[in-house]
């Protein structure tokens, strides 16, 4: 009877049923996203249309804080900076990191430990690695410049950090040195994914090894691309935290980069006693505006290539 | 045979990499020659790897050899210490009250890593997975949680938590560090679960699986190397956390430990690095187990060759 | 005829179902609960925030206690516990808070409505204190409590009549030096700063060391070292504090301070400094000392800490300062002096009794003076500084108590950004002096009108 008096509604037919799943599954994190990240954010959007010193209250001044920025030169130098380093590093550490992790994967006695080795720079915290690398570079104690000058290469010897020309190289090298067992342990948990079969069927065709990575290592990796690709561009785009302990955006601007700028501008000495919030939190609206146009063009790419292979 | 050749003069750019991916060819009759170069790969192999591994390992050796000296030999001294001296562990254990805050951290990191664990695998599940209306959106603007740089967000959602009451609570912290790490694991998990193939799920539908058992029991196994990763990542980030844990907690008691390392041992000017690294070194150890229990599930070996077609 | 009844697969009808289950539906809800309640158990463990402004342990008045002030980190726990042994209605909970990390807290707390009772006011002192969130100590303590100060001290934090902060660890900047490689040169200390080119150059050429080694990683340093030499210039350290406002009209491109950022040039050029003070961070710059690389150092006060801790102990025994050199022979020593290490007291707190009974507890003079021996810190009151026992602190606080002291920070609106900036290029032979003043003057003006 009960049965009955079911057929009287609509029935909800197995696609909607499964519609109400994929709702139910994305709940939890969509309510965190929405206390977490979405509410702040709407603040972080309002106090960059205002002047804010962070004690007193917020003077709405609409686009004047981007005006500001469109006559700051050091906005300007901090915005190329940030994206020369973004676009190198993004570039460096995808490539190498997979390659690294296509070489190790072909299986060596003592993998783990090497995997372990080659992760430690991630473990290490960024403190403890600016201050290191600082060191590294210090031009009269750094072991680079002692290593140089123990080969004979005396002439290489530089301080690294103090010459414009080579302060961003350098700190790229640091974050390349970082990052490369992380990007490394996602590709291969990518290669776990790729079917052997497809290999001995290139073999038995005849395929060589160069051909069996670009043919098919490559394509099969192409989702995980994507996501070092994305995660790459972002971390360089909001990138701060070992620029500012290793040379706080020094000499004379040479590494500043946005997120130096804008963390000087709220909690450090760019304005002196009264911090600039608003102006701090307008150039993270730039950030942020970087970020997602870098999506929606790796979402424009891999989507092309996806249609097309 | 003839198929043979170009593949081994192809190698001598790359270091190492014989045969692509490892599946031993099952020749009987190897030339000598051929057998020689190989090994001679081999070796080069190895010793770029350690070389590598050496590069990427040295800031941790730096903090062991560190930790064992004598203050005032920590720049003066010779690389190895002449003489070896543990009192800094003892220090750093009894006057950092060291226990009680790596409890602090253990806690926090394993209810973090549970939380976005759960919650991302679920949603990344969904969005690889199932389809509803709007999926892409939603999915999108779930990621641009990744895109915003903190710094800008910090103080927003200080007040933001302030409001909730949640400030000065490790509850509160848990809940911010899941909500703001949630996309980035969402984000990796659906990679994964995209490169599992729908015919298992269309198979165990057809089996009468509901929905969250065949997410639960079917696909979550298959992606047991995206869970790795995203266990490995989350528990690093949360343990090395401490701009956060700095400013959403007060009482000093309830600190994590990075963030009370670095505010009692490094000073602006002057830091006491043997006790720092001792300490710090202490703290390395949980992730290096996490991260040694967790890559097994990296090696290759799971089922992925015996879904049928 | 299909019935919407059988939610459960595998019933006796054998019919498939796919799509929800009330068992998942379960399932799923209590792993998200789970998920989400977990932290929740925690809470029992927690104390809960201090709501409002001030709270109270146990019926006791809370003071809260917060710096980056490592210096003192062993005398906190003992100051609080004998404070709380002779006030039994009043907890002190002390916080060391990484510098780096230090201004977030503070000002997310100050934004919240809560600052902590007694903080370091970093470069926001008189600015909170005009805000009305620090205390005007004038009032609070009154000014005889504030007359034993350091002039330059009490000046650094007043506005208006009103003092907003206390000096804690004072700093003044000089010169140290080894004597042994200054006896191996034949050099006597230098008065001036051309007699200090002079020696440098003799030390270089017959000991092969390096001179006078300055630090300007991460670039902080640069106005430490140039700002006094302004002073020296006028002979007056309000030209400095005017610069640095913007008062009387004064601006960065003046002949003053083109005639001080010349002399900078003039040492960098004829050979004063070890090569690249841009490179070198503060630590670095010590151990070029103490291993005996370099000949002198020219740093702030917080170093005899440092070398106490670093240093080999023969380095330690003999390791002298000097003063600034001078403009002219005869002429004034004007050193660097002010206290970048202050405390405040939050004006709304409801526990700002309490505090303040800690403050006046902490400055007592044999105390203050214990403490700072102790710590090997600058005192900033005269009766602690008479009382130190360090011998180069020692004889750097005498130049306090002489009057010597400049102004060595920037407090007013893009000052500190454009000057460190600025002078970074000079110091690292980038730039000529002209072209660093105008640049330090455009850079403040543009930020003076955001």
């Amino acid at each position: 009877m009960s049965d009955l008096v079911g057929t009287a509604r609509v029935r909800p037919t197995a696609r909607t049923r499964r519609w109400a799943v994929g709702y139910l599954f994305v709940l939890p994190i969509a309510l965190f996203f929405a206390v977490f990240v979405a509410f702040p954010f709407l603040r972080s959007f309002y106090l960059s249309l205002t002047e804010w010193s962070g004690f007193t209250s917020p003077r709405f001044i609409g686009l004047r804080n981007f005006q500001s920025l469109a006559d700051d030169p050091v906005f300007w130098k901090a915005l190329r900076t940030t994206i020369i380093y973004t676009a190198v590093t993004t570039i460096l550490q995808t490539t190498l990191p997979m390659l690294l992790a296509v070489f190790i994967n072909i299986g060596w006695r003592g993998g783990v430990v090497f995997r372990t080795l080659l992760f430690i720079p991630v473990i290490v915290s960024f403190v403890v690695t600016a201050l290191l690398w600082q060191l590294i570079y210090d031009p009269n104690f750094g072991t680079l410049n002692q290593v140089l000058r123990a080969v004979g290469l005396d002439a290489l010897a530089h301080p690294w950090l103090a010459d414009p020309m080579t302060v961003v190289p350098a700190i790229m090298l640091v974050s390349l040195w970082q990052s490369l067992g992380f990007y490394m342990l996602i590709f291969l948990a990518g290669l776990q994914g790729i079917d052997p079969n497809l290999y001995e069927a290139a073999r038995i065709d005849g395929a060589g090894a160069r051909q069996e990575f670009l043919k098919i290592t490559v394509p099969m990796l192409r989702t995980v691309t994507a996501v070092v690709v994305l995660l790459n561009l972002i971390n360089g785009f909001n990138t701060f935290d070992v620029i500012y302990v290793m040379t706080g955006g020094g000499p004379n601007r040479a590494s500043e980069v946005l997120g130096t700028y804008l963390y000087k501008l709220a909690f450090g000495t760019e304005s002196g006693a009264t911090p600039s919030f608003g102006y701090a939190t307008a150039i993270s609206m730039i950030v942020f505006a970087l970020c997602v146009a870098a999506a929606v063009v790796q979402l424009r790419i891999s989507r092309r290539a996806r249609d097309v292979g | 045979m003839s198929a043979e050749a170009p593949s081994t003069t192809q190698q001598a750019t790359v270091p190492g990499r014989a045969e692509g991916i490892a599946t031993r060819p099952s020749r009987h009759r190897v030339p000598a020659g051929r057998r020689r170069r190989r090994a001679a790969r081999r070796s080069a192999g190895y010793v770029f790897l350690v070389a590598l591994s050496g590069a990427t390992v040295f800031p941790f050796v730096w903090m062991l050899l560190t930790s064992v000296r004598h203050r005032d030999t920590v720049f003066g001294g010779s690389l190895v210490p002449d003489e070896l001296t543990f009192g800094a562990y003892g220090r750093a254990w009894s006057q950092l009250d060291y226990l009680s805050h790596f409890l602090t951290s253990v806690v926090v990191t394993t209810l973090t890593v549970l939380g976005v664990l759960a919650l991302a695998s679920l949603a990344g599940y969904s969005f690889a997975k199932l389809d509803f209306p709007g999926k892409q959106v939603i999915y999108v603007t779930l990621l641009t949680t990744l895109m915003m740089p903190l710094t800008a967000l910090i103080l927003p959602l200080f007040l933001q938590m302030k409001t909730l009451s949640l400030l000065n609570t490790r509850q509160g912290l848990i809940l911010v560090y899941i909500g703001l790490s949630l996309p980035f694991a969402m984000f990796l998990m659906r990679a994964f679960f995209e490169t599992l193939p729908d015919e298992l799920i269309d198979a165990a539908r057809v089996d009468g699986a509901g929905e969250f058992r065949i997410f639960w029991r079917v696909m979550l196994p298959l992606a047991a190397p995206g869970v790795a990763t995203v266990v490995v990542f989350q528990f690093l980030t949360t343990w090395n956390e401490f701009l956060f844990a700095q400013t959403f907690l007060q009482d000093p008691e309830i600190l994590p430990l990075q963030p009370h390392l670095f505010g009692v041992v490094r000073g602006q000017h002057v830091t006491d690095w043997p006790l720092l690294t001792a300490a710090l070194t202490m703290s390395v150890l949980p992730m290096v187990l996490v991260y040694m229990r967790m890559q097994r599930r990296f090696v290759a070996g799971l089922t992925l060759g015996a879904v049928k077609s | 005829m299909v019935t919407p009844a059988a939610d459960n697969p595998g019933t006796p009808t054998g019919r498939p179902r796919s799509g929800v289950t009330r068992r998942d539906v379960l399932r799923g809800g209590v792993l998200g609960a789970a998920a989400l309640a977990m932290p929740s158990l925690l809470g029992a463990c927690d104390s809960g925030d201090s709501g409002g402004s001030g709270g109270s342990s146990g019926g006791k008045a809370k003071v809260r206690l917060w710096t980056w002030y490592t210096e003192q980190e062993k005398q906190w726990p003992m100051l609080a516990q004998e404070f709380q042994a002779s006030h039994p209605n009043i907890v002190i909970e002390n916080r060391v808070i990484d510098y780096d990390a230090y201004l977030p807290a503070l000002q997310a707390a100050v934004s919240g409505g809560d600052p902590p009772e007694i903080f370091a006011p970093h470069v926001l002192a008189i600015e909170y204190g005009k805000a009305g969130i620090a205390a005007d100590l004038k009032a609070e303590l009154g000014a005889d409590f504030l007359s034993d100060f350091f002039t330059s001290t009490n000046d650094e934090f007043s506005d208006g009549g009103k003092q907003y902060a206390l000096g804690w660890m004072a700093q003044t900047f000089g010169v140290f030096y080894d004597p042994a490689i200054f006896a191996r040169a034949k050099v006597d200390v230098p008065e001036t700063w051309d007699d200090l080119i002079e020696v440098s150059n003799t030390i270089k050429s017959s000991t092969g060391l390096m001179p006078c080694v300055l630090s300007n990683n991460p670039g902080s340093n640069g106005p430490d070292f140039v700002l006094p030499l302004i002073t020296q210039t006028a002979n007056d350290p309000h030209l400095v504090l005017d610069l640095d406002y913007g008062r009387n009209g004064a601006r960065w491109d003046q002949p003053k301070v083109i005639e001080a950022l010349t002399k900078v040039d003039q040492l960098i050029k004829g050979g004063a400094f070890a090569p690249n003070p841009n490179g070198i961070p503060d630590e670095q710059a010590q151990r070029l000392l103490y291993t005996g690389k370099a000949a002198m150092f020219y740093s702030g006060s917080w170093v005899p800490q440092g070398f106490a801790g670093s240093a080999p102990k023969p380095f330690l025994q003999r390791y002298k300062v000097m003063q600034t050199p001078a403009w002219t022979a005869g002429g004034r020593h004007w050193c660097a002096n002010q206290a970048g290490a202050g405390l405040s007291v939050s004006a709304k707190s409801k526990n700002k009794a309490a505090a303040l009974e800690f403050i006046k507890f902490m400055y007592e003079p044999a105390r203050y003076a214990k403490v700072m021996n102790d710590s090997n810190s600058m005192p900033s009151t005269n009766a602690a500084g008479a009382q130190v026992t360090d011998p180069v602190v020692k004889l750097m606080t005498s130049w306090l108590l002489n009057g010597d002291g400049a102004p060595h920070i920037l407090f007013g609106k893009g000052s500190a950004g454009a000057a460190t900036n600025a002078l970074a290029a000079l110091i690292g032979g980038k730039s000529t002096p002209e072209k660093t003043a105008a640049a330090i003057q455009a850079e403040v003006e543009k930020a003076r009108t955001r």
